[in-house]
């Protein structure tokens, strides 16, 4: 509950910050895409139901104020998760570097995603023109995400939330560096 | 329990489950009165005062700023003065941002008289969140008459159509998204086609017959017949058209009539446009 309401917050600070981000810079690939990194964040270090639908809520309240089809960014928030998930059960180490790497191909995936699903895969051979500024923005993300991860694992760690730790499928403890 | 399969692959199930549940949303779409757009119209209320909330601060933050920067260089004067100067600045600012609004509400006051139609208008307090998408949010909502479906508009155009709402938010799905399709008409040719977004941004007129007499600057204006937007409103002007290669029609390409990065204050027709018979026909 207490990661649920953490989650929560973050999740309208940033949805909030990036509408109101979009409407004031004239170029919307300087914005970051907060929701792919507090996914990124949940996949990497909290192994379980809830946080699996934490990340589609996540992705479900993205719907609400970005995209035309409802279901959309749910889906992508969802798929992050999941591959998050699966790269720190397979890698020993989960760190901030790893974080950023996974953050950096889940904004292009998302936005390309978004676009193939939303339009048919043949759309994706006109997206050229927004690759140049999708990567900018996914780089930018990427600087960023070691930042907000710290943020994050402070507030966890205030809030008496495990914030490095977690177990794998096995039951065996994976060490997260943060 | 904890040695079991379900319970060693909890996360994938749970994930597997929650992506097919994302695939039937997308696949069934979410309708106004559905179980699912409740949390949708939930979000969207709660999100929008904290967007509103963003907005004002950076405008506040870029105010305060640009007067630092200029008084940097009057740094000699006293500080009675730099403090008069600030505040005619402010003063100024916020009367010329008053008199801004003001006229755009004239306008759009105008455009509604002219419409000859019910309207409200809105204040544009945020874009789409990730970017994919070219959508708006205003601070109107249900409370004000809004519903789904409803035609946006600007002054100098067609803005695009509401296609969510909350008690005090709405989003409007903007007509170069690549979503968006409406009903049109060249002005001269009286050539039909249908105007549709593109993935990059552009605006396009599909459907054009190849043996229609399209050029580069003509007028191309709303047909009336898609039920949303009245006859004869104005969308953009024709930037090329493309005559070569394969195909059955042209390729014609749209510079949209309304700059959807300027866009302050918005109308909304809250009252569908009539559908004549001769529109029909023609």
């Amino acid at each position: 509950m207490r990661l649920f309401l953490l989650f929560a917050v973050f999740v309208v600070l940033g949805l909030a910050f990036e509408s109101a981000g979009a409407r004031i810079f004239s170029f919307r690939s300087l914005i970051p895409n907060l929701i792919i990194i507090f996914a990124v964040d949940l996949g990497l270090r909290h192994h379980g139901v809830v946080p699996a639908i934490l990340a589609f809520t996540m992705g479900y309240a993205t719907d609400a104020i970005a995209g035309s089809h409802p279901g959309l960014n749910a889906f992508m928030t969802t798929m992050v998760f999941l591959v998050s998930y699966e790269i720190s059960t397979r890698l020993m180490v989960a760190n901030a570097g790893v974080g950023a790497t996974v953050v950096f191909f889940g904004v292009i995936a998302t936005a390309l995603g978004t676009v193939a699903i939303a339009n048919g895969f043949g759309a994706l051979s006109s997206t050229g023109p927004m690759l140049p500024g999708l990567a900018l923005q996914a780089f930018i993300t990427a600087i960023i995400a070691p930042f907000i991860f710290s943020i994050l694992a402070v507030t966890k760690r205030l809030t008496g939330l495990p914030a490095g730790a977690t177990r794998d499928g096995h039951g065996r403890e994976r060490r997260v560096e943060l | 329990m904890r040695g079991s399969f379900l319970w060693r692959n909890r996360v994938l199930l749970a994930s597997g489950a929650l992506l097919i549940l994302s695939l039937h949303l997308i696949s069934t779409g979410v309708h106004p009165g559905d179980l699912a757009a409740r949390p949708q119209s939930a979000f969207l209320e709660v999100i929008s005062p904290v967007t509103g909330a963003f907005t004002h601060l950076s405008d506040g933050a870029s105010s305060i700023t640009r007067d630092y920067l200029e008084l940097v260089h009057v740094r000699d004067e006293n500080a009675h003065l730099r403090a008069e100067l600030a505040r005619v600045k402010s003063d100024q600012a916020r009367l010329a941002e008053l008199e801004v609004e003001n006229q755009h509400l004239g306008e759009l006051l105008e455009l509604k008289n002219a419409l000859g139609t019910n309207a409200v208008a809105a204040n544009v307090i945020g874009s789409d969140a990730n970017g994919i998408s070219r959508t708006l949010v205003l601070a109107s909502g249900t409370d004000n008459g809004l519903r789904p479906g409803m035609a946006v508009l600007a002054n100098q155009g067609v803005v695009g159509k509401i296609i969510a709402v909350s008690p005090k938010a709405s989003r409007v799905l903007l007509v170069n998204d690549h979503n968006s399709a409406l009903d049109g008409f060249d002005q001269r040719s009286r050539a039909r086609g249908i105007v549709a977004g593109q993935v990059d941004d552009g605006v396009m007129l599909k459907y054009a017959d190849r043996s229609q007499d399209i050029r580069s600057g003509d007028t191309i204006v709303t047909s009336g017949l898609d039920g949303i937007f009245p006859r004869g409103l104005l969308v953009g002007t024709i930037q090329s058209v493309h005559r070569e290669g394969p195909g059955l029609f042209l390729g014609v390409k749209i510079t949209p009539a309304v700059d959807f990065r300027e866009l302050e204050q918005v109308l909304i027709l809250t009252q569908p446009p009539p559908v004549l018979e001769d529109q029909a026909k023609d």
